[in-house]
């Protein structure tokens, strides 16, 4: 009785997922970010750069925590290398939050109009790039329900797809905001150029991170 | 009182406690999945349980039963003194009864199966010599443990691998369910009446020979599978409700709360609601009906009644292949006691084997109950289709094994086949240490089993006197 009792372990989907709503909690917290920016609310923007790296820091816990309940002798339906994997770029993401909202809170920046409309997009784009890939992680449950394959996996594999499209047009949409930043050069002072330049190419990993995780989770997928 | 009432008493006391022990103990692994999963409640499955185990005791339990008493010491050795023999069977059923006591107090994984034969082997080696052990049949006996969980598990690996084939992995999962269920219920039927026909009735004076057997169980198969799609086809698409409405209340005092409160209380309240949002948002995606999660959902809600099926065919092989650690002692030991002398024959009286099945009845429902409550609890990664895999893979097994008349591990079989349905990616998380549990108390069971007996023998030998 007792070894049958013993032998079903804890599921690593669960914690997987909670680390993902931290992630998602400091992604979001980055429009509200820019909106303070905009609003040049400096006070503001520190408690939400305080939440952020506090989300970060959650979600850290709740990495070791998983990396470390990960014993050899547990035999798991997704492969272990590929959930470190999963988990580790989940992290970067909540990463290059954090970053971010470092950047963006150095020193008081006034958002060059210029480009204002295209940073907004910009971030919205990578926002939806990762609430894709973070609807698969929320998804990983019915998934394993349905043993990686099927209905459920063909509709993983299409907000895969969709998550490419979405990547790529963050990409030229980035390409358009970097042109704009390099043409506003002589309004701009050498740290703001440096920070604006930063700022983008960090916002940029976002969608860049959520990209790789979802063709990661499209490699655990049984089907052609 | 006199001597050998005295004996038959303690005889017949011992025989009960051990199957009390059986029901207690082991009939959990087949229902406790059942009830984890809400096919049945506790008190259905009690029911269902102490039905199944008791005809599968009685109707079924004496191939093994014989293997026990007969086939793995040469009884013919206790011809001058059958008083002996009393003594070791007496001494084995309360050894093993003993030793499952300790065992299951410190947490040892042990199988009764291992420990009964354990103790025979220990009082007919130590009392006859080795030359009394048939090491042959207990050679074939532990190989049949070793390769019992094995079995359990390809099976289940292939059972789940069809499901995952032909209904997981196809577009329409429920139509395909509904398609697959005759040839399951076809399947059930057929493998339960057959073995009742050609096997189990025979303790009521009623046998068919196979071709026959064949021929009536897959008729009634037929008949059961017809019935069954019928009822089956009647399972609509399940919509699961709406709870947002719950969530309404408690998120306006939240929000009634923030509003109040300044600095950290404020904070902390916006967690809650962000939380709150997190929740409802994973609630909202189950409830779409765009997602397939719904389909998916009456999947394994039909499965739920194809595993109480498996649970039932779980319980009655459980009943049939355990009742004999059980009875074979018990009955040989009656056998000499009543007769005065050795048996030529296994005899296993009929009302031994009910003896031993209310034993069994009695178990469940002292104790057994609270088992299969814990384990329902704790076993929600079991969901109905990966239940009925294992399940099924195990019954089968343990079926197949009982009619060789082999006592083995049900427990160890459904450990098997559990694992078998984790190696096709069924399972969540499975704890690959049960492996080691299990080949300790292959190692470990059997020379405990005899020390502790032959101990007693010799205790039981000086108070009674030869």
């Amino acid at each position: 009785m007792r070894s049958y009792l013993n032998l079903f372990g804890k599921s690593p989907i669960a914690p997987l997922q909670s680390h993902m709503d931290y992630v998602f909690r400091a992604v979001h917290l980055l429009k509200d970010l820019l909106s303070a920016c905009e609003k040049q609310d400096v006070a503001l923007m520190a408690s939400i750069a305080e939440t952020i790296s506090e989300c970060e820091h959650q979600a850290d816990i709740i990495k070791n925590d998983i990396r470390n309940h990960l014993r050899t002798s547990l035999f798991l339906s997704i492969d272990k290398t590929s959930l470190l994997d999963i988990l580790s770029i989940q992290d970067g993401i909540a990463d290059y939050a954090e970053d971010v909202a470092v950047l963006l809170t150095l020193k008081p920046l006034v958002i060059p109009s210029s480009f204002h409309e295209e940073l907004k997009d910009f971030l919205t784009k990578n926002i939806e790039t990762f609430d894709e890939v973070h609807k698969i992680i929320m998804e990983l449950g019915e998934l394993n329900e349905s043993s990686f394959g099927g209905l459920e996996a063909q509709r993983v594999k299409s907000i895969v797809n969709s998550i490419a499209i979405k990547e790529h047009e963050g990409d030229l949409i980035q390409r358009k905001l970097l042109k704009k930043l390099l043409a506003a050069e002589s309004e701009l002072t050498f740290t703001s150029f440096f920070l604006w330049q930063r700022i983008i190419q960090t916002i940029a990993f976002v969608s860049d991170l959520s990209e790789k995780l979802a063709n990661r989770l499209r490699m655990m997928l049984q089907i052609d | 009182m006199p001597f050998d009432t005295l004996l038959t008493l303690l005889v017949i006391l011992a025989g009960c406690y051990m199957a009390w022990n059986i029901g207690a103990n082991d009939v959990a692994n087949a229902m406790g999945t059942s009830v984890g999963s809400k096919a049945l409640t506790l008190r259905q499955a009690v029911l269902i349980a102490a039905v199944l185990e008791f005809g599968g005791a009685f109707f079924f339990g004496n191939q093994v039963s014989e293997t026990v008493q007969k086939g793995i010491i040469d009884i013919s050795l206790f011809e001058g003194q059958p008083l002996l023999l009393v003594y070791g069977m007496l001494a084995s059923l309360i050894a093993a009864g003993a030793w499952l006591q300790i065992a299951s107090y410190y947490g040892w994984p042990v199988s009764t199966t291992h420990t009964i034969v354990g103790s025979i082997v220990g009082f007919g080696a130590v009392y006859g010599g080795l030359d009394a052990v048939h090491w042959s049949n207990v050679s074939f006996i532990v190989t049949s443990w070793v390769i019992s969980p094995i079995a359990g598990g390809i099976l289940a690996f292939l059972i789940f691998s069809l499901l995952r084939r032909v209904v997981f992995y196809s577009r329409n999962p429920l139509a395909e369910t509904k398609r697959l269920a005759p040839f399951l219920l076809f399947a059930f039927f057929t493998v339960f009446s057959m073995i009742l026909l050609v096997n189990g009735l025979q303790n009521l004076e009623f046998k068919l020979s196979f071709w026959p057997g064949l021929f009536v169980a897959s008729t009634i198969g037929a008949i059961g599978a017809l019935i069954g799609s019928f009822l089956i086809n009647k399972i609509a698409v399940d919509k699961l409700s709406t709870s947002e409405s719950l969530s309404a209340p408690s998120r306006e005092h939240l929000i009634h709360l923030r509003e109040g409160f300044s600095g950290e209380t404020e904070e902390k309240m916006s967690v809650i609601l962000e939380d709150m949002d997190s929740f409802e948002r994973s609630l909202k995606k189950k409830e779409d009906p765009e997602t397939v999660s719904s389909e998916y959902h009456t999947v394994e809600k039909i499965f739920g009644y194809f595993q109480i099926m498996s649970a039932c065919l779980m319980a009655f092989s459980h009943g049939a292949n355990d009742v004999a650690n059980a009875i074979g002692p018990l009955s040989g030991a009656l056998t000499v006691l009543k007769t005065g002398r050795i048996p030529e024959e296994a005899t296993i009286p009929l009302w031994t084997l009910a003896l031993g099945g209310v034993g069994i009845v009695i178990g469940l429902a002292t104790w057994g109950w609270r088992v299969i409550e814990t384990i329902g609890k704790k076993i929600t990664e079991l969901t109905p289709t990966r239940g009925f895999a294992a399940e099924f893979g195990a019954a089968l097994t343990i079926l197949i094994a009982t009619c060789l008349g082999m006592p083995i591990s049900t427990t160890h079989t459904l450990v098997g086949a559990v694992l078998g349905v984790g190696l096709a990616r069924g399972i969540g998380a499975l704890n690959l240490d049960v492996t080691r549990d299990i080949f300790v108390s292959w190692l470990v069971t059997v020379p405990s089993g005899a020390a502790i007996t032959v101990a007693l023998f010799y205790i039981i030998k000086f108070m009674f006197g030869s």
